[in-house]
């Protein structure tokens, strides 16, 4: 995380941070530690500052950037770091699967043998129930991730995957298949935001954040009134462009928390881009790959960039940057003025929306 | 002995782990897996103890091949979601039967069985698990 | 010297049985262990699901007889397990079994162990508090997860179920009547299992004329001839059944005519079932009994020893029959496994 961090406020060109927020989930489990926070400002060489690690499953980073950016808009500080990190492979896979676990209501479910993706499963199989669609639809999501990593520097796969590579992969918990998943990843990602008026030097490199929203959701899926709407999504989504002052259709890009391709449909029909069973026929129809009429997930998303939890909402947000200051190299989306992140605790248990907006 | 299973947790579930008790709000019905003080859909404090109904329908399942720490021995198994008449849904184990055995849709009943031991000098835990109904 | 042997205005108000699902037929042990097809002791046997054991089989088991009962469970006030596989060697089985099903707190509930009598006795602890006026109703369970050591003759039989009897004062709907009992102990070693041992050990041939036949025998012929019954005054013999054979070969020897044990044979199709095996056969017996039959059921526990009961079946039966499940839907409710995932069931396999 020092790395990124670093090299984050060096090219921000700000001279002075003023708190440091971390989006991180596995530190007290894997890396017995906690205090967080006073660590990194201690490994930045900025001890002094407030710092503080926030949690909110595989949402933390955007959660993180959520408290800066409450923060900032309070007047109360100036500058501040945003660091998404997480370490998983210092961890067995079994121990992973474990910590996933603990996305859910642990008590209820984890203690009976649960594991994230079983969840995922189970509302995978609903979906395809209730809206009579092959599991080819769904399918076709990893195949977009795969196809716009191929050409990102960043991403942990960059091998392209067709939708046959993908239901012939290995089941993991039927019916996901574990093309559908994302692997154990580790990585660091870091952004620093100011307030308008602290904005020195390189103006024009300064994306705004437009809005930052956040929504929670009852922990389980199926204790909600309806398990595929992710109402965490919809109004963390409905607020941020509320507060965006935008409407959906101004939206270029979206990158999305395809932790699981099941979540890719649940979180476009949750936010009105598709209707209801049909993201993965509009899918199958271009509208959502690189050229088409909504680029999601432009470097990979998190089936293939990578899905470091803490990291990922971090991630997500200057994966925007870049698409929205022009620095996308391959996977420039042209004219792309709007960007909207969506970063999800869990199975939507937490939902964050980020509305980016070139200045 | 390291502890894996703590007891405290476990035993504040018994309740609900055994006999499918809940907690109800007299006000909208919605069930909590634990006393609540304080309706989750409604705020009402109107919450009575009540028994979940030991028969449902099965609304998905799946297969956990990849178990967490502590269900290694036990996999493959099966999980899914049960729906009872009045809606509520109940994530548990499916047991007794193999995956191709279950539909969608089929009739389920409650029994209690072995969920999990720590080890072999720690605590064993009970609880509900559904399978494909026979009596 | 006689133990208690005349009982009167003591019941069965509910009886329920369980049997797993699994089975492994004898002839795929065989497979692994190079046995002949004429030597084997029973067909098939049942095993637990690698989920079950003795407190969720004893569960579902009382869970039937209490639905039988018809009682309020709050208003029982013993529970006790008869079991060689409690869970727990510390931490009755009853107690987990008590409040699963609603029961106490104000109960007894230590757990029994007397092999295969475990039950049987417990049984007969019941009968003795409700007498007493100190209970007003005991559920009184036999179950097990019988643990054979692999390529021993006894893996071929021994078998996994439960049976749970409520017991009462007696009462114008009732099950069945107690009318007397007689249990028989002595010192005689034909089975054990030493503290800390995984399986048991058996003394071979002498598990059968020292230990089952003499303390089935005597049990039998005390109890006949102290109350002045006749063979004939029985419709119904249930009897220990180690195996396919030996209750046959008492019944010989007793003089009792072999139609009449075959109703509560089920060795044969899911071996022996240890603390729950007479049991069990009781209760195969009361799902076809009449109310005026009468019934004289022996257990026989390794160590030894043996408690027969004769009862007489009442008017309530047919009734209280239909409130749960008959034990021939889980006869009938047969997966056949092979030997590798038997092993895995039973954790035996050295990990």
């Amino acid at each position: 995380m020092t790395t990124a961090a670093l090299e984050a406020i060096k090219n921000s060109a700000i001279e002075r941070i003023d708190a440091i927020y971390i989006g991180n989930v596995c530190a007290e489990i894997l890396h017995h530690q906690v205090q967080l926070g006073a660590l990194a400002s201690e490994n930045l060489g900025l001890t002094g500052i407030p710092s503080i690690r926030i949690e909110a499953a595989d949402a933390s980073g955007a959660a993180a950037l959520r408290e800066a950016y409450l923060a900032i808009s309070s007047g109360m500080i100036r500058t501040a770091l945003v660091i998404g990190v997480e370490k998983l492979s210092d961890g067995l896979p079994e121990e992973i699967v474990s910590i996933t676990s603990m996305f859910d209501k642990y008590e209820y479910t984890g203690y009976q043998g649960f594991t994230q993706a079983s969840l995922a499963a189970l509302l995978y199989r609903h979906y395809m129930e209730r809206y009579e669609v092959s599991q080819e639809n769904i399918a076709q999501f990893p195949v977009i991730m795969h196809e716009n990593a191929s050409t990102a520097p960043h991403a942990q796969y960059q091998f392209k995957i067709s939708v046959e590579s993908v239901l012939n992969s290995p089941v993991v918990s039927e019916p996901l298949r574990r093309l559908e998943c994302t692997a154990i990843a580790d990585g660091a990602a870091a952004i620093v935001l100011c307030g308008e008026d602290a904005l020195e030097g390189n103006r024009d490199e300064a994306i705004e954040v437009a809005s930052v929203s956040m929504s929670t959701d009852f922990v389980s899926p199926f204790d909600r009134e309806d398990p595929l709407k992710l109402s965490a999504v919809s109004i963390a989504f409905n607020d941020s462009l509320t507060r965006a002052k935008i409407d959906r259709r101004e939206v270029d890009i979206i990158e999305l928390h395809d932790s699981y391709s099941i979540l890719a449909p649940l979180i476009l029909e949750s936010t009105g881009y598709s209707q209801e069973g049909r993201a993965g026929i509009d899918a199958k129809n271009g509208k959502y790959s690189l050229s088409g009429e909504l680029p999601i997930n432009t470097f990979g998303g998190l089936k293939a960039r990578g899905h470091p939890f803490g990291a990922t909402g971090v991630y997500q947000v200057a994966e925007l940057y870049l698409q929205l200051v022009g620095q996308a190299g391959k996977n420039q989306v042209d004219n792309a003025k709007i960007g909207v992140a969506l970063s999800l605790g869990g199975l939507a248990a937490t939902a964050v929306s980020t509305v980016m907006r070139a200045r | 002995m390291v502890v894996r299973i703590r007891v405290p947790p476990n035993w504040r579930a018994k309740q609900f782990r055994y006999r499918l008790i809940v907690y109800r709000c007299d006000n909208c019905g919605t069930i909590h897996q634990w006393p609540a003080i304080i309706c989750r859909k409604c705020r009402s404090t109107r919450l009575r103890q009540s028994q979940l109904p030991h028969i449902g329908k099965l609304l998905s399942f799946t297969v956990v091949r990849q178990a967490p720490i502590g269900f290694e021995e036990f996999t493959p198994y099966i999980v899914g979601v049960v729906e009872f008449e009045d809606g509520t849904r109940l994530l548990t184990q499916l047991t007794d039967c193999e995956p191709n055995e279950l539909m969608v849709g089929m009739e389920v009943e409650a029994v209690v069985r072995k969920i999990t031991h720590d080890g072999q000098s720690g605590l064993i835990i009970y609880g509900y698990k559904f399978r494909p109904r026979i009596t | 010297m006689r133990t208690l042997v005349k009982i009167s205005g003591i019941a069965i108000h509910g009886y329920g049985g369980y049997i797993p699902k699994l089975r492994i037929k004898s002839e795929e042990i065989a497979r692994i262990w190079g046995k002949g097809e004429g030597e084997l002791p029973v067909k098939e046997k049942s095993v637990n699901n690698i989920d079950e054991d003795t407190i969720t089989m004893a569960l579902e088991a009382a869970k039937y007889a209490i639905a039988r009962a018809e009682i309020d469970p709050k208003k029982i006030g013993a529970v006790n397990v008869g079991s060689e596989s409690h869970p727990y060697a510390v931490k009755p089985s009853g107690t987990v079994v008590a409040e699963a099903l609603g029961i106490g707190p104000s109960i007894l509930s230590a757990d029994f162990e007397f092999a295969c009598k475990a039950g049987s006795e417990a049984m007969q602890m019941i009968i003795g508090l409700v007498s007493s006026g100190m209970i007003e109703y005991g559920l009184a369970i036999g179950s097990d997860t019988a643990q054979g050591r692999p390529g021993d003759a006894l893996e071929y039989t021994a078998a996994a179920g439960a049976a749970a009897f409520v017991i009462g004062k007696s009462g114008n709907n009732v099950v069945a009547e107690f009318e007397a009992s007689k249990s028989y102990v002595t010192d005689t070693p034909d089975f054990w299992r030493r503290d800390y041992e995984r399986y048991p050990v058996h003394a071979s041939r002498f598990t059968g004329e020292p230990a089952y036949f003499h303390h089935t025998i005597s049990a039998v012929k005390m109890l006949l001839d102290e109350e002045g019954y006749k063979l004939s005054d029985f419709d119904y013999f249930v009897f220990h059944q180690p195996n396919a054979k030996f209750p046959y070969v008492a019944a010989k020897m007793l003089g009792i005519p072999s139609q009449k044990i075959e109703a509560g044979m089920l060795s044969n199709f899911i071996g022996n079932t240890y603390s729950a095996c007479s049991l069990l056969g009781l209760v195969k017996v009361l799902d076809e009994a009449k109310p005026g039959q009468r019934i004289l059921i022996t257990s026989y526990g390794s160590g030894a020893g043996s408690d027969s009961f004769v009862l007489k079946v009442s008017e309530g039966i047919e009734d209280k029959r239909a409130k749960a499940p008959l034990l021939t839907k889980f006869i009938q409710r047969a997966t056949y496994i092979d030997y590798a995932r038997y092993l895995k069931h039973r954790d035996k396999i050295r990990v």
